[in-house]
C-alpha cells in the first residue's frame, strides 16, 4: 500500500523532476563538457577542439585571473562583513513598533527594489568627480578625490564595495529583525532575574541565539557576492585598470565579448567551485548549530 | 443593470472593434511598391544619427510600405547583441549600423551579406561618384562591400574662439602646440581645463589613443600586417597622450564620449579632438553653454607627419540571416539617395555624399562643412586597425592603457601586457 502511494508522489514529481534536470543540470554538464575544448563562437565553423585541461591551466597561470580571484575575495569579504555589521545594528535599531519606525522600515527596503544596473548607474552619477552631486560636497568639505571615486585605483574596489553595501543592507537588516523578532522571551526574563545588563543580554544571549540567521545571511550574500556584476557593468566596467575586475566580469568579457565559450565555461566553473566549497562549509556549520 | 451586463458591454463592443481591425485589407505589394507589408527590424548605435532614423523611418514607410522598427543601443551592448545574433543564426536584425572597425570581422565572418550584386545592379541609380572615396572604408574589405556608408565623421579639434583669442593663442597646427595651448589654458583652481580627452575603461580610451598613434605617425601593425603595439614609437605616444590628461579635468580617466562632450558643452573645456557629428549640437542652447563660443579645425599631427584625418562613422549592413534581404537593401538605397541625405543631415546625421558637403543650403547652416570637405578628402578610414582581430585589440588596449593613464602601469608596461593579452586571444 505505501510503495503504491511512493509510486504515486513519484511520477506526481516526474514533470518537475525533468524541468530541474533540463533547466539546472543539462547546462551545468554542458558547461563542465565544452570546458574542455576549444570552441569559438565567433570561429564561422564553430568547430570544438578538444584541448583536456588546457583552459583550466591557461585560467590558472593567467594574472588577470589572479586579480579577479583576489578582488572578488576583497568584494566578498568586504560587503558581507560590512552589510551584516550594519544590517544587525539596524535590526536592532529598529525593532520595535510604532508608525515612524514602521514608515523608515518600508523606506529602508527600497534599494533592493530596484535593479543593481540601475544602482549603478545612480551611482555612478553620483561618484562623477566633475558632475556628481556627492563629490562636489565632499570636494567643499576640503576632500581630495584625485581622478574620482570611480577613478582612482585604490578607492575604486571601496566605491563599488559601498554601492552593494547601500542595497543589499536592508536584505541583511530585514533577516535580522524576522531573527530578533523569533527569539524566545524566557531567556532574558531569567537573565534579568540574574541582574544582567543590557550590553550582556545581547553579547550573551542575542548574538549566540541570532546564530542561524548569522548562517544563512552568510551563505547568502557570499553566493550574490560572487556573482556581483550589474554594478560593476555599469560603473567601472572592471576598471580602472583592472582594479575592480571581479572573476564574475571576466568570464562575461570572455564569454560575451570574445565569444570564448570554452575558456569562458572554465573559469564558471572554477567560480562554481569556490562558491560551492563556501557554501558547504556554511551548511556543515548550520547543520552542526541544528544538533 | 446587471453587473453581468455592464461587463458584457464594453466587451462586445471591443469584441466588434477587433474584427472591424481585421477586416481592414492588409498591405499589399503593388508594382510601385513592391515590398509592401514588409517589417524590417533595424539596430543602430543611439549617436546623433538615430534621431535621423526616427525623423525619416515613417517617411520611407509611407513611400514604400514597408514597416521599420528601430532598437537603439548603446555601443557596448549593440557590438555583443549583434554578435549573438549573427553566430545564433537568428536574424533577430534585418539591417545595422556597422561600425567602420567592425568591417574585417563581419567579412571574415560573413555575418553580413555582401552588397556588390545589389550595388552592381542599381549601379544606375546609387550615383556611387557622389560619395566620398574614404567612405567607402566604412564598409569594404578586401575588394567587397559588406555595409554600405551610412555617417561618415571626421576626428577635427574643436576649440573655444573665445577662450584662445582672450589668451592670445592661434589654434593649434601641431600636436606640440596642442599640448602647450593646453597647459597654457589649464586654470585648475577655477574649474577650467585645456583639454577633454576619453579615459575611461573599455572602447573608449583605446578608441582615443589610438587617434594619437595616428596622430604621431605610429601604427598598431607592422610592415607585415601582424599587431604590434608595444613598439617604442606607440611607447612615446602614450606617454605624449599621458601628459595631456595632465590638463584634462580629473574625472576624465573615467569619461565615455557622452561625458566628454558634457564636460566640453558645459564651458569648462578650451579643446577638444572628437567626431564631427557632434559639431552640430554646440549650437543647440538645451544642451550647450558654448553656442556661438566654438569652431571646428583639423586635426593637428605632430611636427613633421604627412596630414592624414582619423575618419570614422558607420555603415549600414545586412544581415546574412534576414529572410527580407530586398526590402533591406530598398532601405539602405531610400536612405543613402542623395535626396534623402540631405534631410537626413539635417536632422542630425552625418555626410558621406560631396554633394550633401558642398550644397549651398547645408554649407551656410553649417559653415564647418568646409573644414569637414577637407578632412574627408584627406581622411584616414584605416588608423584603427579594420582587421577580423580588432576588438581583441581594442579592448586589450581599452585596459592597458587606462591602467597606464590611473597610475597602476608605466607606458611600456602598459603596451607589453596589451601585446600579451591580445596574443593570449588572438584565435
Amino acid at each position: 500500500m505505501k510503495r503504491t502511494r511512493e509510486k504515486h508522489y513519484l511520477l506526481l514529481l516526474t514533470p518537475l523532476l525533468l524541468l530541474v534536470l533540463l533547466l539546472a543540470i543539462y547546462p551545468l554538464l554542458f558547461a563542465l563538457g565544452i570546458s574542455f575544448f576549444n570552441y569559438r563562437l565567433t570561429d564561422p565553423t564553430q568547430t570544438r577542439h578538444f584541448v583536456g585541461l588546457a583552459n583550466y591551466l591557461r585560467a590558472f597561470h593567467s594574472p588577470l585571473v589572479h586579480t579577479a580571484v583576489i578582488n572578488t575575495l576583497l568584494f566578498v569579504a568586504g560587503t558581507v562583513s560590512l552589510e551584516l555589521l550594519l544590517g544587525l545594528g539596524m535590526a536592532l535599531l529598529l525593532n520595535h513598533e510604532n508608525k515612524l519606525i514602521q514608515l523608515i522600515r518600508s523606506w529602508l527596503v527600497l534599494p533592493m527594489a530596484l535593479p543593481a544596473l540601475v544602482v549603478g548607474l545612480i551611482w555612478k552619477a553620483l561618484y562623477n568627480v566633475d558632475f556628481g552631486p556627492l563629490t562636489y560636497y565632499l570636494k567643499h568639505l576640503g576632500l581630495n578625490l584625485g581622478r574620482g571615486p570611480l577613478g582612482e585605483s585604490h578607492l575604486a574596489l571601496p566605491a563599488v564595495m559601498l554601492i552593494d553595501v547601500w542595497q543589499w543592507t536592508p536584505l541583511a537588516m530585514l533577516i535580522f529583525l524576522a531573527g530578533l523578532k523569533s527569539l524566545p522571551q524566557e531567556p532574558y526574563d531569567a537573565a534579568r532575574v540574574d541582574g544582567a545588563n543590557s550590553w550582556q543580554q545581547f553579547w550573551h544571549l542575542t548574538l549566540p541565539l541570532l546564530k542561524p540567521t548569522w548562517l544563512i545571511l552568510l551563505l547568502l550574500r557570499t553566493m550574490q557576492g560572487f556573482k556581483v556584476f550589474d554594478t560593476l557593468y555599469a560603473t567601472t566596467g572592471g576598471g580602472p585598470g583592472t582594479a575592480t575586475t571581479v572573476l564574475n566580469y571576466h568570464i562575461y568579457t570572455q564569454g560575451m565579448v570574445f565569444f570564448r565559450m570554452g575558456y569562458a565555461a572554465a573559469l564558471a566553473n572554477i567560480l562554481l567551485v569556490l562558491v560551492g566549497m563556501l557554501a558547504i562549509f556554511y551548511i556543515i556549520l548550520l547543520e552542526r548549530q541544528r544538533q | 443593470m446587471s453587473e453581468k451586463r455592464t461587463l458584457l458591454i464594453p466587451l462586445a463592443l471591443m469584441l466588434a472593434l477587433t474584427l472591424l481591425a481585421a477586416c481592414q485589407p492588409p498591405t499589399t505589394p503593388s508594382p510601385k511598391k513592391p515590398f509592401a507589408g514588409t517589417a524590417l527590424t533595424l539596430a543602430s548605435m543611439s549617436d546623433q544619427y538615430v534621431a535621423a532614423f526616427r525623423y525619416l523611418i515613417p517617411q520611407f514607410q509611407k513611400e514604400t510600405g514597408i514597416e521599420v522598427t528601430l532598437d537603439e543601443m548603446g555601443y557596448v551592448d549593440l557590438y555583443a547583441k549583434l554578435t549573438a545574433d549573427f553566430v545564433a543564426h537568428t536574424g533577430q536584425y534585418d539591417l545595422m549600423t556597422v561600425d567602420i572597425v567592425w568591417t574585417g570581422e563581419y567579412a571574415q565572418n560573413r555575418y553580413t551579406l555582401p552588397l556588390d550584386t545589389f550595388m552592381a545592379r542599381d549601379s544606375a541609380i546609387l550615383a556611387q561618384d557622389d560619395i566620398m572615396p574614404v567612405a567607402w572604408s566604412l564598409g569594404e574589405w578586401q575588394g567587397q562591400h559588406w555595409a554600405y556608408p551610412l555617417a561618415g565623421y571626421a576626428n577635427v579639434l574643436n576649440y573655444r574662439k573665445d577662450v584662445l583669442a582672450q589668451a592670445n593663442i592661434a589654434p593649434p597646427a601641431t600636436q606640440q602646440a596642442l599640448l602647450a595651448a593646453a597647459q597654457q589654458l589649464t586654470h585648475a583652481q577655477n574649474d577650467f581645463y585645456g583639454i577633454a580627452l576619453l579615459g575611461a575603461k573599455g572602447p573608449a580610451v583605446a578608441q582615443d589613443y589610438m587617434v594619437w598613434v595616428q596622430q604621431h605617425g605610429g601604427s598598431l601593425l607592422d610592415e607585415q600586417g601582424n599587431i604590434a603595439v608595444n613598439t617604442p614609437e606607440n611607447v612615446e605616444i602614450l606617454q605624449f597622450f599621458g601628459q595631456l590628461f595632465a590638463y584634462a579635468p580629473p574625472g576624465a580617466t573615467d569619461y565615455w564620449w557622452d561625458q566628454r562632450e558634457t564636460a566640453y558643452r558645459s564651458g569648462r573645456i578650451a579643446m577638444m579632438e572628437g567626431w564631427s557629428i557632434a559639431r552640430a549640437g554646440y549650437e543647440d542652447p538645451k544642451i550647450s553653454n558654448i553656442v556661438g563660443k566654438t569652431a571646428i579645425t583639423l586635426a593637428p599631427v605632430a611636427q613633421g607627419v604627412p596630414p592624414r584625418y582619423g575618419f570614422g562613422g558607420w555603415g549600414i549592413g545586412i544581415n546574412a540571416d534576414s529572410a527580407n534581404a530586398e526590402a533591406a537593401w530598398e532601405f539602405i538605397k531610400w536612405i543613402t539617395s542623395p535626396e534623402i541625405q540631405k534631410q537626413w543631415v539635417q536632422h542630425q546625421g552625418a555626410p558621406i555624399r560631396r554633394s550633401t558637403l558642398t550644397d549651398a543650403q547645408l554649407v551656410a547652416t553649417y559653415p564647418w562643412f568646409t573644414t569637414l570637405l577637407q578632412a574627408f578628402e584627406q581622411g584616414d578610414g584605416n588608423y584603427r586597425p579594420r582587421i577580423p582581430e580588432y576588438s581583441i585589440i581594442q579592448d586589450a588596449l581599452g585596459t592597458q592603457v587606462n591602467a597606464f593613464l590611473v597610475g597602476q602601469l608605466s607606458a611600456q608596461q602598459a603596451l607589453d601586457r596589451a601585446q600579451m593579452q591580445i596574443q593570449a586571444n588572438l584565435p
